[in-house]
């Protein structure tokens, strides 16, 4: 460990090359704490926008007229406008004017914090795409599938949470995966409303120590190898679940 | 048979081009004469030294100052907006000839750019905080949230002396609009930015203070590239600096723009006005 | 209700194919519920306003006073989406191109490069394209000045580059084998085939998914705000600090989110439309 401190530390005085994270113990602490924010950004996000996805699937199947129109609203409008803009709104307007809480040192604060606010954006953003993305999947499932249980007597709920989605999601899984790639690319724009991801502790860095260069090269590398991970992963899962010779 | 012929004719014209090519002008002055031009950075986004008005061009204290260079050269005067995080960048680069946009003269900095001394400006740091926040001293700062912008010289040290948790953002508005909000206690800023937003009377602002003892102070000047520092463009600057002391315009100015009359301008003045 | 087993006849439910839009939900009636809201925010912070303090101004006549501005720097945008298009879709026909290459050499060339601007955050990219890319060209014969609009404008045609190569890729490897095969028979040569057979042909069915990435790449174009280009976006917060007042904020925000709307939403409809129509019938 030491090694590679002095050596970075020679290359930054002899070569002019300043990798400050690798020799400097506070930015080195920084740019972790970066990544391990936007791992855990991603994973919430994802996790949410599950969620939305889900139950925004079965919301447009509902009997009831608004509901379903309701959720295409949603789904057409956050797919159809910036996601930077987006964040924007929710943070600097939607945050300013909802109702205020006290905190514990007796300020009144908005309820929702800036990485609140982050989580939120993305999540109904990339809910909107996956809402999309199940209608597709749970479309695939052949019509057959669910005549066998409605005649088992599966109520409508039980038909889509028991037979449809879990069928559906091996067709889904590439769009998902996608998706959940997306969204970890994302994550970068919460950087404008200084949520404390890989970006924002990288500007920080290049702004106080003046190495530009050096560090716009290190995220790029960053964010491409973790990304590739994810997609190798993904891939990996893929590949798993899939039945050679089944095409629906 | 006769794409040979075009390469060979192609090569020939290129040649012929690096032969000839006429000798660039080194020094920037030299540049803007020959431009016809002279290419400022200036702040889009600090009411009163650089801001915008509806019609989408930007005025203020700076720009005046810049419009003065301009016309004592002789030439059109271009601006450029730029940010704390990427003035120097910019002048490096070459992309603007001068930054005059509120940059705080800092050793550190004085490594990368050339600053034109005598400054035109000082201004401090403190905090634009709600009265309801009853911030008394810096070490009140800790830990409580602190909104701030991106490139500031003294977000470090101000970080690393009173231990704040530091909420940054890529530029001004997205910071007042955080601290309007309630995001953060306070918004760390130069106190003449401070200053100019409490008194301009707004109502919006009828509850903010600016409570702390404004630290660091620190001069503002104008940045030149490291080569031209004392060249006969950074020369031209420092003249027209002390005349700008001398003959009071900077006094003026800041009266026309409503900053409140500083210390520091009527010392220099003073100093001059003998020269 | 009976407790007997008895099968009851189930309501179809309504079946719209992924994508397409309920007949109900016109467009209109979304537009309608944008625009609602739209002025439902302005009253409701002209009624905060005027309870407030009567000195303020109503919200609508400021938000017109900015709207030119803000509109120039929306058209801005406009302008750098289509151009990073236009050059993001001459480069990425090439790299896609390369990807479906005879040569393993080249396809596997280009599929790094395509993995690696596919895999980059488009911020990050535009990031490293502002802070790192010279301010100009040396030519032997002139100075190009680099501005940095057009900084911008190569940083995001980059990621568009690799996604219109991997649209090239889908597009050709979806052509079936019997054209190829078909091409041989007749002595074409390979890139005969490509150039004259396949690409032709290819070109319909890559049309919906490049109008998908151009609507992509529009509603991406704020993010040059950020690194420090005078857009909308910019424009928008300037004029907010201008004004200074925080219940302008809804307002303003959402007539931008409404622009961007009314532009990104007709596209999304007509590219839905456009799949129906070239979908491949076998």
């Amino acid at each position: 460990m030491e090694g590679i401190a002095d050596f970075f530390r020679w290359l930054a005085d002899a070569r002019g090359l300043n990798f400050s994270i690798f020799y400097d113990a506070l930015d080195r602490s920084r740019f972790l704490e970066g990544l391990w924010t936007t791992v855990k950004l991603s994973v919430i996000c994802t996790l949410l926008s599950l969620a939305i996805g889900i139950v925004g699937a079965w919301l447009q199947g509902a009997r009831f007229a608004p509901a379903r129109q309701l959720v295409q609203g949603y789904v057409q409008f956050f797919r159809n406008t910036p996601p930077l803009v987006q964040l924007f709104f929710f943070y600097f307007a939607v945050g300013n004017q909802l109702p205020h809480v006290l905190d514990e040192h007796g300020m009144l604060v908005p309820p929702i914090s800036n990485v609140g606010w982050a989580i939120l954006s993305l999540s109904l953003f990339a809910g909107a795409f996956n809402v999309e993305i199940f209608r597709a999947g749970i479309e695939a499932v052949p019509r057959a599938m669910v005549e066998a249980a409605e005649s088992l007597g599966y109520s409508r709920l039980g038909v889509f949470w028991h037979v449809l989605l879990p069928l559906s999601f091996r067709i889904s899984l590439p769009a998902l995966n996608n998706n959940l790639v997306n969204l970890v690319k994302t994550t970068t724009l919460a950087y404008a409303i200084a949520v404390p991801e890989l970006l924002y502790a990288a500007a920080q860095i290049w702004s106080e120590v003046l190495n530009v260069r050096e560090m716009m090269n290190v995220l790029l590398v960053t964010y491409v190898a973790l990304v590739a991970v994810l997609v190798l992963m993904m891939g990996r899962w893929e590949r798993a679940l899939r039945i050679p010779g089944y095409n629906p | 048979m006769f794409g040979w012929v075009m390469r060979a004719a192609l090569a020939c014209m290129v040649l012929a081009g690096i032969v000839t090519a006429p000798a660039r002008a080194e020094d920037t002055l030299d540049k803007i004469k020959q431009r016809g031009s002279i290419v400022v950075g200036v702040k889009n986004d600090y009411k009163p030294w650089g801001f915008v008005d509806p019609s989408g061009k930007i005025v203020g204290m700076e720009i005046d100052l810049a419009q003065d260079i301009a016309g004592k050269l002789g030439v059109k005067l271009e601006l450029i907006p730029v940010t704390g995080a990427n003035r120097m960048e910019f002048l490096n680069q070459g992309r603007i000839d001068l930054i005059l946009a509120t940059m705080g003269d800092t050793p550190e900095r004085r490594k990368v750019v050339g600053m034109i001394e005598p400054n035109y400006y000082a201004g401090a740091t403190n905090v634009l905080a709600p009265k309801s926040a009853g911030l008394k001293q810096w070490s009140d700062l800790k830990g409580r949230k602190v909104c701030a912008v991106q490139g500031a010289y003294y977000n470090r040290r101000v970080s690393q002396l009173y231990g704040p948790e530091m909420v940054v953002f890529p530029a001004v508005p997205e910071a007042m609009n955080a601290l309007q909000g309630g995001n953060c206690v306070g918004f760390l800023f130069d106190d003449t930015l401070i200053v100019s937003t409490l008194s301009a009377g707004d109502s919006k602002w009828a509850d903010y203070e600016m409570p702390l003892v404004s630290e660091d102070p620190q001069a503002w000047a104008m940045g030149v590239t490291l080569a031209d520092l004392n060249g006969p463009f950074g020369e031209f600057l420092k003249k027209l600096s002390i005349d700008w002391h001398k003959s009071g315009k900077l006094v003026e100015l800041e009266k026309k723009w409503g900053i409140k009359p500083s210390p520091f301008l009527q010392e220099m003045h003073d100093k001059y006005k003998g020269s | 209700m009976t407790t007997l087993p008895v099968l009851l006849v189930p309501r179809p439910l309504p079946q719209r194919r992924a994508g397409e839009l309920p007949k109900g939900l016109f467009g209109g009636g979304l537009l309608a519920a944008v625009l609602a809201a739209f002025m439902i925010s302005i009253l409701a912070a002209d009624a905060r306003a005027a309870i407030g303090n009567a000195a303020s101004s109503d919200v609508l006549p400021i938000l017109l006073k900015w709207s030119p501005l803000v509109l120039h720097g929306f058209l801005f945008n406009l302008l750098v989406s289509v151009l990073s298009m236009a050059i993001g879709t001459a480069l990425g026909l090439w790299l896609g191109l390369g990807r479906v290459s005879h040569f393993p050499w080249l396809r596997r060339a280009a599929s790094t490069v395509i993995q690696f601007f596919r895999n980059a955050p488009w911020l990050v990219l535009l990031f490293y394209c502002m802070f790192l890319l010279p301010f100009s060209i040396t030519l032997p014969f002139a100075t190009v000045p680099l501005p940095d609009t057009a900084k911008a404008v190569i940083g995001l045609s980059l990621p568009v580059m690799a996604n219109v190569a991997e649209i090239v890729r889908g597009g050709v490897q979806s052509i079936p084998m019997e054209q190829w095969e078909s091409g041989e028979a007749l002595a074409f040569s390979r890139s005969q085939i490509l150039w004259m057979v396949i690409l032709p042909q290819c070109l319909r069915r890559m049309i919906p998914p490049w109008m998908n990435l151009y609507a992509i790449l529009t509603m991406s174009t704020p993010l040059i705000s950020v690194v420090g280009i005078q857009d909308s976006m910019t424009l928008a917060r300037a004029a907010l600090v201008a004004e200074g007042r925080t219940d302008l904020f809804i307002p303003m925000y959402l007539m931008l989110l409404s622009w961007f709307f009314l532009y990104c939403y007709p596209i999304a409809r007509w590219t839905t439309a456009l799949e129906r129509r070239f979908q491949v019938r076998i």
